[in-house]
């Protein structure tokens, strides 16, 4: 009973914490296309700007990644 | 033979990599990986067959007794405090690969650079205008030695990861395993049978989460070190302890002006509050570096390997691909980062008083 709860947490734990970073990473995305589509003179600064940002929020969905993988290995 | 269209000829290759797909599922047989998400630094083994007369049937986890699944291959030797794992290994290796490129490179150095010289100029070059696009000229040339290590220890770490002698050869046992192909047609794709890897010799050194821990301690004591010796300790200190407008109010209520008082020492509580929080940020900082490498690059190993052992021979190849950009991508985020965060500790905080 207790090993289901653990796996079914992992599951859940990685699924739900995957919305978040995706939801985010979209939003990030959108804005560095309409920047580039205005300007696409500053490709450099944006592209750097918004691969930085996305580090940022996928580092939310990885910390759900080693949430599920300890909760595997209980 | 009639000419081609390109519609048959994108048919044939489809039909080529169906069929190569085939042979190799049905002549090699890939075993299942024993996918470990730590490096080998588990206990030996001989010292926990001695609790064999007492199994508690209710007791999940017993003290001693490690599950099968879970069992975390020993190292191969300890000299004293030193675990000699397979990480130590490969990390070592990319340390002199990296030393032997760029002594190689400056070794006869040319006014002109040709070759391997030129190779190495590229690299300082490219990294130390990035520095100073970000930096400024002057930080961006001060940055550059310890977070353009980190940068280039972290890209060969993870491109050398790649190479097809890492996860391959170890100790193992000799035994039989189910391929997936095997498990949906058994009678015409065969088990594999014969030597399987359960302690690789070679593991890419970003996967064991003493590196990526090491590397982000090294850059929280760089840019801490940089930000003191920048500004001094005093005014860098101030910028985590704020208690100069609560002060400054608490200074106008003895002087009896009341209404600017109270203003100034709600936004001197909101001060200190944020001062607070980002000496917090500082620390937390670590873990999020050290979480997000070895996240990325843990779960790019576990998916490779995943790859290549439910279909042979070609479908990890896009994966492949997948993988070197994203060892890239990592060691620029852990580089621009600390970065990021060396610039905003060397710039001054302005303390704004009205």
């Amino acid at each position: 009973m207790e090993e289901a709860f653990k796996y079914l947490g992992a599951g859940l734990a990685m699924g739900l914490g995957a919305l978040g970073p995706g939801v985010g990473i979209g939003i990030l995305g959108y804005g560095a296309m309409q920047a580039l589509g205005r300007n696409p003179e500053a490709r450099g600064p944006i592209m750097t700007n918004m691969i930085l940002a996305i580090a940022f929020a996928e580092a939310i969905g990885i910390y759900a990644l080693i949430i599920a993988i300890i909760l595997g290995m209980l | 033979m009639p000419k081609l269209g390109r519609r048959s000829k994108v048919g044939i290759i489809v039909i080529l990599a169906l069929a190569l797909i085939l042979v190799g599922a049905i002549l090699f047989p890939v075993p299942q990986p024993a996918v470990h998400l730590s490096a080998n630094y588990g206990k030996d083994t001989h010292v926990e067959e001695t609790h064999i007369d007492e199994t508690p049937v209710d007791e999940v986890h017993n003290g001693e007794v490690v599950e099968e699944a879970s069992h975390i291959p020993p190292p191969f030797f300890k000299l004293g405090p030193i675990w000699f794992t397979n990480t130590l290994i490969t990390s070592l290796m990319s340390v002199v690969v990296l030393g032997l490129l760029f002594f190689f490179g400056t070794c006869r150095m040319e006014l002109v650079p040709t070759g391997l010289q030129n190779l190495c100029e590229t690299i300082v070059e490219t990294l130390l205008n990035f520095f100073q696009s970000v930096a400024g000229e002057a930080s961006g040339r001060r940055f550059l030695p310890v977070i353009a290590t980190i940068f280039l220890y972290v890209i060969t770490n993870a491109w050398m990861g790649l190479l097809p002698i890492y996860n391959i050869f170890g100790w193992g046992e000799h035994g039989t395993t189910t391929t997936l192909l095997n498990s949906i047609a058994g009678s015409v794709f065969p088990e594999y049978e014969g030597f399987i890897v359960k302690t690789a010799v070679l593991r890419p050194a970003n996967t064991d989460i003493n590196v990526p821990l090491m590397l982000a301690l090294v850059s929280f004591l760089a840019v801490e070190y940089w930000g003191i010796t920048a500004i001094g300790a005093r005014n860098y200190a101030g910028k985590f302890f704020r208690y100069g407008q609560f002060i400054g109010a608490l200074g106008q209520l003895v002087r009896g002006k009341v209404k600017t008082a109270l203003s100034g020492l709600f936004y001197g509580f909101i001060d200190i509050f944020v001062g607070g929080l980002e000496l917090l940020s500082e620390f937390v900082r670590i873990i999020s570096f050290t979480f997000r490498l070895f996240g990325n690059m843990t779960a790019g190993e576990v998916l490779l390997l995943m790859m290549a052992f439910l279909v042979p021979w070609l479908i990890a190849v896009p994966f492949y691909g997948l993988e070197t950009l994203l060892g890239a991508i990592q060691a620029l985020i852990f580089a621009g980062l600390t970065l990021v965060f060396a610039t905003l500790a060397v710039t001054p905080h302005e303390h704004e008083h009205d």
